[in-house]
């Protein structure tokens, strides 16, 4: 339990950190927001006006707090370009965006597992060392330009989908899943690449331990010793590097979403940047920034319930 | 005995160092002016005056990816320098010093962590604006965080080391012992982390540039080329191809070297 609030406790720290930072980023470095938002044309006077009641004559520290203990409430802030709340601007865009993650997160899990498997015990064979290179190739291809390739290939050779035809979720799931499908992919190819290379290496090293020699002797066959020991000693790591990689993966959606056009986050936060719409812009960091914090904590508690190990070296 | 070959150090290096001496070539000789633009030329094949065809202006894209793959190179390096410099710094007296300033700068550390890189170099360029320089300057901050923390954990192992203890007792100053005696024993970790670091740096830079917030025009960058391309993937699949097959290989060369000396 000790192990536990500790961990909440870093999360918690960290998280104060992270939108403190950003909120000196977006107020210290940028120029007057009521400029963004009336123009350089406008009067001195509707200026100091519009300051004044934007609260930007306040303290530093006085518009922080009050900034977090709305964002907290769930007020994200006012937009400067669209006439709306930063909360309504996101709410049905980030569906589009966890429905992305989420499904890339399985492809990687469905493709990597077996494959990881099948090359530990095959090591050395053919078909390992064809997966080896063609995975040390597909890491190397940036997500977008595998969304490119796939776009060329199963769109416009294929004919599987019909590139930039996005079905919004609310009008037909269905056709939704299907079109998210393709940028899921692009996401986890270059991801299932590393993650087999890390679980066969993994596999392997834990091939080598006096257990398995033990499980062996016992009278087991491959097949269990593999699946029932060392497969769950060889998972330990891939869960932290899965949780690592969920970042990369919401960063990658990012990039991912304007391949295949699709209109969530990630397309929100660009115009927003360009737009210079600073609340939209700290809104969209911050929750990211949030999301991928606690999934790391998550990830680490997780893991600490799954090997007795790391929890004995906590009680230490 | 038969010497095994390095697979992997062979193909590395001839990648690498294939595409490395493709950007070198280009800085002194470029086929054709990266910029002209030709009205006959619109998306030509690939032909022997043209081997990687045409673009929508009917500029020449093996010269476009020639200076492009210069820019993403040079974009890669500076973010490196800045990134393994400043994570060097901080690594090195962290690890070393430990104490309350450890405590401190690995918490900041940690929160910057929490960002993906390119989310970071986001909100540097929404605040900076785009262009070569601010990229660079951008992906150089969002790469100190894991630089630091290789440094720090090579720091908090090699102190306790005979030979630093040894340095002490000759009455080394703190800074000789982490720069003079330390830092050359990190060199077998840093140089794979610096070869993946370089890695991310070229993705990073692509994928920025190809978002539009990276290099700006008339800078030629991979990743834009790849932007521009993908409106013309009917008439000129050839066009994202070829940048996005420059940027597999020159990180796929990395990669090899990198897990060839590591």
């Amino acid at each position: 339990m000790k192990y536990v609030g500790k961990k909440i406790l870093t999360m918690l720290l960290t998280l104060l950190l992270v939108s403190f930072l950003v909120f000196l980023c977006f107020t210290v470095i940028p120029g007057d927001p009521a400029v963004a938002k009336l123009g350089t044309e406008a009067s001195p006077e509707a200026l100091a006006a519009l300051r004044e009641e934007m609260g930007l004559n306040r303290p530093f520290m006085v518009r922080y707090m009050d900034w977090l203990l709305s964002f907290m409430r769930g007020n994200l802030g006012e937009s400067y370009s669209y006439e709306s709340s930063v909360g309504e601007l996101l709410g049905d865009k980030v569906p589009i965006t966890i429905t992305m993650s989420l499904m890339s997160m399985l492809m990687i899990v469905v493709i990597s597992i077996p494959l990881g498997l099948y090359t530990a015990h095959h090591e050395g064979g053919i078909l390992d060392k064809v997966i080896y290179a063609a995975g040390q190739v597909i890491m190397a291809v940036p997500a977008f330009f595998a969304g490119i390739l796939i776009t060329l290939l199963f769109g416009i050779i294929l004919k599987l989908f019909t590139p930039g035809g996005y079905v919004s979720y609310s009008k037909d799931f269905g056709a939704f899943l299907a079109y998210m499908f393709f940028p899921s992919l692009a996401i986890a190819l270059p991801k299932s690449a590393m993650t087999v290379k890390l679980l066969r290496s993994g596999m392997i090293e834990e091939k080598k331990q006096d257990y398995v020699r033990t499980a062996y002797s016992r009278g087991n066959n491959t097949k269990g010793v593999l699946y029932k020991h060392v497969l769950k000693n060889a998972l330990l790591p891939i869960i932290t590097f899965l949780g690592m990689t969920f970042t990369d993966i919401i960063a990658g959606s990012i990039v991912v979403e304007q391949v295949f056009g699709i209109p969530g986050i990630g397309r929100i936060l660009l115009t927003s940047i360009s737009r210079r719409d600073y609340p939209v812009v700290m809104a969209v960091i911050v929750c990211l920034a949030a999301v991928v914090i606690v999934v790391s904590t998550l990830v680490d508690l997780l893991y600490q319930r799954l090997d007795p190990r790391i929890r004995l070296e906590v009680r230490k | 005995m038969k010497r095994k070959i390095n697979y992997n150090l062979l193909a590395g290096g001839i990648l690498a160092g294939g595409m490395l001496l493709f950007i070198l070539i280009g800085c002194f000789v470029l086929p054709y002016d990266p910029e002209a633009m030709n009205d006959k030329l619109r998306f030509a094949g690939i032909s022997l005056a043209h081997p990687f065809g045409c673009d929508n202006f009917g500029r020449d894209i093996f010269t476009r990816v020639m200076v492009g793959a210069r820019t993403t190179l040079a974009v890669a390096l500076g973010t490196v320098a800045i990134g393994a410099g400043a994570g060097t710094l901080i690594g090195a007296l962290t690890g070393y010093f430990g104490g309350w300033l450890d405590e401190v700068m690995m918490r900041v550390i940690d929160a910057l962590f929490a960002f993906p890189s390119i989310l970071m170099a986001l909100v540097v360029v929404s605040l900076l604006g785009p262009g070569k320089y601010h990229v660079i300057l951008a992906l150089g901050i969002a790469f100190v965080p894991s630089f630091a923390r290789v440094v720090r954990s090579q720091y908090l192992k090699l102190k306790e080391m005979d030979f630093v203890k040894n340095a002490q007792i000759l009455g080394c100053g703190p800074f000789r012992i982490m720069f003079v005696h330390i830092l050359p024993n990190t060199l077998s970790v840093m140089v794979p982390t610096v070869m993946i670091g370089f890695n991310n740096a070229v993705l990073a830079e692509a994928g920025m540039s190809y978002l539009g917030i990276g290099v700006q025009p008339p800078d030629a960058s991979l990743g834009r080329m790849l932007s521009e391309a993908q409106s013309f993937l009917f008439r000129q699949p050839m066009y994202a191809v070829f940048p996005g097959l420059a940027i597999i290989l020159l990180v796929l060369g990395f990669s090899l070297l990198a897990d060839a000396v590591s």
